[in-house]
């Protein structure tokens, strides 16, 4: 195992745009831990200054102020706190329902497979953001259900995922000789079958991380995530949408972090999935 | 084979049917009184109880589903609680105006990205084909409604180069109308010889469309790419290569042929996820179509517009994967026996 | 690449550029005859209600330009102007009134309109009972008298003269083309100098001038005008600049400064009687004790509300009824930014921590509320109390707010209020009136003297001293009981192309731009 990381490892090395991508996401995840000793206003989450209402970018304000007179370096460094729990609560939350039932489909076969197949292909009928928006507005429009109704609509691809891993896990030789030698189900599916076929999931919910941060952002776009004065940076962009044409810079700073943001994981992702199997079919 | 275009028939009207109850199911469940939306905003009492009764919500859920339902396959999608039309009136009319944007983006996006793709797939390593990849992902990672904004700002308004907002100019629209024969603005006015009418059709889909062209864009130089490389891999590819046929024929008449198979996937997949996308930019450029319609009609939460555009987009995307999964069929005979 | 190969793409290439260059070409042709359009710009929907019996909201811009009432009123000179009614006269107890109607005037339809026609579409509205139908109640029944007088018999004195020029429910309409599905279709058959002549949805209207109109088309006019709804203010704002647009009703304050510069568009700053409300739960503890309820009403930031929401352009209230409506006086009693103040309220009920967080929803889309908003949540935060403010679809809001278990209710209810005419009484009961079951009265208040005071206040005549004398005093109740205060009354900010003469902004028809009466210099 060391000298499979260590490969992994020497291909990191070689390939500068993965390189690239894991350094931008060091720092996301810096600038989330760091927050409030980077801002130089911590406050202005929630303060507002009426006297200083949408002052251009300028040494005192690096990014400009807001229609409120917050500082906008400041919320988008707190909004990168907002984004990586964003990020992790989905994911996970989507990996804790979607891998038991996708094991379980997968390794029981028969009527249980079934009925998730069906399940999973209604949920797969909607496009993810439709789906996101609808479960969204039905529980009201708040960044904890905008975060639950992300999973809702994501945990149905990490299911189909694994299960077609623990689909060919099963029928592996080791996985037989256990089954002879007397394993009961759950010592099969804890030892075997889950270890082995946790791999590609893994990778695969490390590459949506941003594409659910932009889905986030979307709903916050939306009206139906993040409230004000929540400096979550896709409500920051709909909010700014009054006032972009007289006052650029209140989209455009909200709009590089995200593209930044989502473009370092969607790198780091796929370069992760070239290291640990580089001869797998990628897109 | 039939028997698997069968199976997966019925699995599709499963899967609209299942989308139809949770689409029901999650509208019924938001807190809403549209009798305001229904009646007018200084609404009585009284008023407000007939909306109730006249939109059919004083019956319980199920009861309002087979209701629904029972009229929906005859025709009826109900009645609009903003714009007060039938639903399938409103889908009608502003289903083309996405059709447009969406094919327009998605030629764009694929006139770029296949190119790109190819290039990158022939000179692996070098900059161009770091440059193209950079594109590709930037492309899928790039929020579009901040890219819709931008380019508002800076090629609309800046340097005032293309229309902001809408189809058609107003007076263009008053001047020379456009026949309506499909809807698709850019077609009626090209067959109808309104040449006038088509550049201004063309110039107004132009920031729309580029924003929506990103993720096919993306999307394609990645997968061309993928697949180019792995065919340019295989053994006759040398072979051709030895017998001296030329670069340029090896890369489009052998090795693009090969990659096309999965082109295919990702352009109904982008047109599926195009749907969705515009939701978020037809708002901004005032642009007539689904989108904005499902936009405003979520927010107002107008039950049968909703309905109608959830199914109707449901719908779309199950022929869609079908219709990949039947191109992925044929193309390879293993995938129908698993 | 091989010759052949090589002059076939050039072949491509030559017969794109042909092709491009031939577009251009052709598309320079020159069209005939000089229009005079004017393109009207709206932020919500140009026709939610086809039906002119139903309207209510925001349709009023373009029916005024399809339909005319019997009189239109002018709410700073309080003066009628004669539409479709050439005079009339009110009996002394004001419970007759009885109209002479205008000869000549033909429907869009070719009909000619009488006095037939007007009891009809009167009574249509009245039995359709939709949308601000209720303005006609105090009618007992209509007469016709001859073909051209009408006679209105009420069952209390009432200004009818008022309601016949409401903006809503009062226009007249020919019988005979009134099924509900022709007008939802698309169609119109009024009387005004305007008719459709297509339409686009609801967000998109172009009306073309009438040529039977009873006004003439001396002089000049708009041959067509468009509506368009653009929800993006900015957009809407770019579209004046560049001079896609002729009018845009309502911009935010933001977008008015940037516009004030600009030598092609000329700004408006004009009255209205629309302010923005807020209620409070009286029924749910802690908001059911007063002292409570003034206390976050001292903790709103008014002078800043104002300055940094609205950009200057308003007042701060002073009391439920706007500035500018009879019945709004400097005696009535007023609140103002005082955290001190505030905390001894709180200390004095009890709670000298705060440590309340209180569920608030107010319409979403609007920047102005949703500034207002903000600021008094952080002033409120500063006293340990948490306004978890929500924006929410109207649908939504109201679902919540008469939910029949007070449990899923609100804390406190944000939202615009203007009366449908000019009528003080309309902020009164329409949100302050007891009511079993909430329509309105979303702070849920029900005070047996206050209701008697308005019943007896109905009786009395419109701006009469009792009256005024009346409103102070139940203003005044309100304020003591903290049931409910409006922050601040709201201008309406108008912005039009420097070329486009003839408007005059009437508050008692908001938002409507009478076309006939303008023109292009």
């Amino acid at each position: 195992m060391w000298k499979q990381l260590r490969d992994a490892a020497r291909r990191a090395k070689r390939n500068p745009l993965t390189a690239t991508g894991m350094s931008l996401v060091t720092l996301f995840l810096l600038i989330a831990i760091l927050a409030p000793w980077i801002a130089p206003y911590p406050r202005d989450t929630l303060a507002v200054h009426p006297d200083e209402v949408f002052s251009p970018p300028s040494m005192k304000n690096w990014f400009g102020t807001d229609e409120l007179g917050r500082d906008i370096f400041s919320r988008v460094v707190f909004g990168t706190r907002i984004s990586l729990r964003i990020g992790t609560i989905v994911v996970v939350l989507a990996l804790a329902i979607g891998i038991p039932l996708g094991l379980i489909a997968g390794t029981f076969g028969g009527l249980l497979d079934e009925i998730l197949m069906r399940v999973t292909d209604m949920f797969l009928s909607f496009p993810p953001l439709l789906l996101a928006m609808a479960i969204s507005a039905t529980l009201g429009a708040s960044l904890e259900n905008a975060m639950i109704a992300i999973a809702i609509a994501w945990w149905p691809w990490y299911a189909r995922l694994i299960r077609s891993e623990a689909l060919s896990i099963r029928e592996r030789d080791y996985v037989e000789a256990a089954r002879a030698a007397g394993a009961t189900w759950g010592r099969l599916l804890f030892r075997h079958v889950l270890p082995n076929s946790l791999g590609p999931v893994i990778v695969q919910a490390s590459m949506d991380f941003g594409s659910v941060i932009l889905t986030s952002a979307s709903l916050s776009f939306l009206g139906l995530g993040a409230q004000p004065p929540t400096p979550e940076w896709g409500l920051m962009i709909n909010i700014g949408r009054h006032y972009f044409l007289t006052h650029w810079w209140i989209i455009t700073f909200p709009g590089l972090a995200i593209l930044i943001t989502v473009l370092s994981f969607n790198i780091t992702g796929d370069g992760l999935q070239e290291i640990l199997d580089p001869k797998a079919k990628r897109g | 084979m039939l028997s698997y275009i069968v199976r997966r028939l019925l699995i599709g009207v499963l899967s609209l049917f299942g989308a139809s109850v949770i689409a029901f199911t999650l509208t019924r469940i938001i807190p809403s009184d549209p009798a305001d939306m229904w009646m007018g905003p200084r609404a009585t009492v009284e008023q407000i109880e007939r909306a109730h009764v006249e939109l059919g919500l004083d019956k319980p859920i199920p009861v309002q589903y087979g209701i629904y339902m029972s009229k929906f396959l005859r025709g009826d999608w109900g009645i609009s609680v903003v714009t007060k039309q039938p639903v399938l009136r409103d889908l009608a009319g502003y289903l083309p105006a996405s059709i447009e944007l969406i094919v327009f983006g998605m030629l764009v996006g694929f006139a770029v990205g296949i190119p790109l793709g190819i290039l990158s797939a022939a000179k692996p390593g070098r900059w161009v084909d770091h440059t193209s990849r950079v594109f590709a992902i930037t492309g899928v990672a790039l929020p579009s409604f901040w890219l819709a904004m931008l380019l508002q700002l800076v090629l609309g308004k800046e340097l005032s180069l293309f229309p902001l907002i809408g189809r058609v100019d107003l007076l263009v629209e008053i001047m020379n109308p456009i026949r309506r024969i499909t809807g698709l603005y850019v077609f009626d006015s090209l067959i109808t010889g309104n040449f006038a009418a088509l550049k201004d059709a063309l110039w107004h889909i132009v920031l729309p469309g580029l924003t929506l062209a990103m993720y096919p864009l993306g999307l394609a130089t990645r997968m061309v790419r993928t697949s180019m490389l792995e065919v340019l891999r295989e053994d006759y590819i040398r072979t051709a290569r030895a017998s001296g046929v030329r670069e340029a024929k090896v890369l489009t008449v052998y090795a693009l042929r090969n990659a096309l198979g999965p082109v295919l996937t990702v352009a109904a997949l982008t047109f599926g996820y195009s749907l969705v996308s515009t939701f978020l930019i037809e708002s901004l450029f005032a642009w007539p179509g689904l989108g904005r319609y499902a936009a405003k009609a979520i927010v107002s939460v107008d039950y049968p517009a909703i309905m109608g555009v959830t199914l109707l987009v449901a719908a779309f995307y199950v022929i869609l994967n079908l219709g990949v999964d039947l191109i992925q069929a044929v193309m390879d005979p293993r995938i129908r026996w698993s | 690449m091989k010759r052949g190969a090589s002059a076939f793409w050039v072949r491509i290439g030559l017969a794109s550029l042909f092709l491009v260059l031939a577009v251009f070409t052709l598309s320079i042709v020159a069209t005939g005859e000089e229009l005079q359009v004017a393109v009207h710009l709206q932020g919500a929907e140009v026709v939610p209600y086809w039906d002119p019996s139903d309207g209510a909201s925001g349709e009023i811009g373009l029916m005024n330009n399809l339909y005319e009432a019997l009189l239109r009123y002018d709410a700073v000179t309080n003066t009628f102007t004669p539409i479709l009614a050439m005079s009339y006269e009110q009996s002394e107890d004001a419970k007759t009134w009885t109209f002479k109607l205008r000869k000549g005037v033909k429907f869009h339809t070719g009909n000619v309109m009488d006095a037939h026609t007007v009891k009809a579409s009167i009574d249509r509205t009245i039995e359709r009972d939709r949308g601000s139908a209720y303005i006609w109640s105090p009618v007992d029944s209509i007469e016709v008298v001859d073909d051209y007088t009408v006679r209105f018999h009420l069952r209390q004195s009432a200004p009818l003269d008022l309601i016949v020029a409401a903006g809503y429910c009062a226009y007249i309409f020919d019988p005979e083309y009134s099924d509900h599905d022709w007008f939802n279709a698309g169609n119109d058959s009024g009387t005004g100098p305007y008719t459709v002549e297509s339409s686009e949805g609801s967000e998109k209207v172009i009306i073309k001038k009438f040529d039977d109109y009873w006004g003439g088309w001396e002089g000049k006019h708009f041959d067509r005008v468009v509506f368009l709804s653009v929800p993006e203010a900015s957009t809407r704002r770019l579209m004046l600049e560049t001079g896609d647009a002729d009018f845009c009703e309502q911009l935010p304050s933001t977008d008015i400064e940037a516009l004030q510069d600009n030598s092609t568009v000329r700004v408006e700053v004009n009255p209205s009687f629309q302010n923005l409300m807020v209620l409070y739960n009286n029924q749910r503890a802690p908001l059911d004790n007063a002292l409570v309820r003034r206390a976050l009403s001292y903790l709103i930031p008014y002078e800043d509300t104002v300055a940094v929401a609205l950009g200057g352009h308003g007042h701060v209230s002073r009391g439920v009824i706007p500035y500018g409506l009879w019945g709004h006086s400097d005696r009535v009693e007023t609140f103002t930014y005082s955290p001190t103040v505030a905390k001894a309220l709180l200390t004095q009920a009890g709670y000298p921590d705060g440590g309340f967080k209180f569920l608030l929803t107010y319409p979403a889309g609007y920047e102005d509320l949703r500034k207002t908003v903000e600021l008094w949540k952080a002033a409120c935060a500063e006293l340990n109390i948490t306004l978890d403010a929500r924006a929410m679809p109207t649908a939504e809001r109201n679902a919540i707010a008469r939910s029949p278990d007070p449990v899923k209710r609100q804390d406190i209810y944000l939202l615009y209020w203007w009366p449908d005419y000019a009528n003080p009484d309309s902020f009164l009961s329409g949100m302050f009136y007891t009511q079993e079951r909430p329509a309105y009265n979303l702070g849920y208040y029900s005070n047996p003297v206050f209701d008697a005071l308005i019943d007896y206040a109905v009786t009395l005549p419109a701006g009469s001293q009792e009256a005024i004398d009346l409103m102070v005093e139940l203003q005044n109740i309100l304020q003591r009981d903290a049931a409910g205060i409006a922050v601040w009354d709201m201008q309406y900010l108008r912005a039009m192309n420097t070329s486009v003469q003839g408007y005059v902004d009437n508050a008692a028809y908001p938002n409507v731009v009478f076309w006939y009466n303008c023109y292009r210099e």
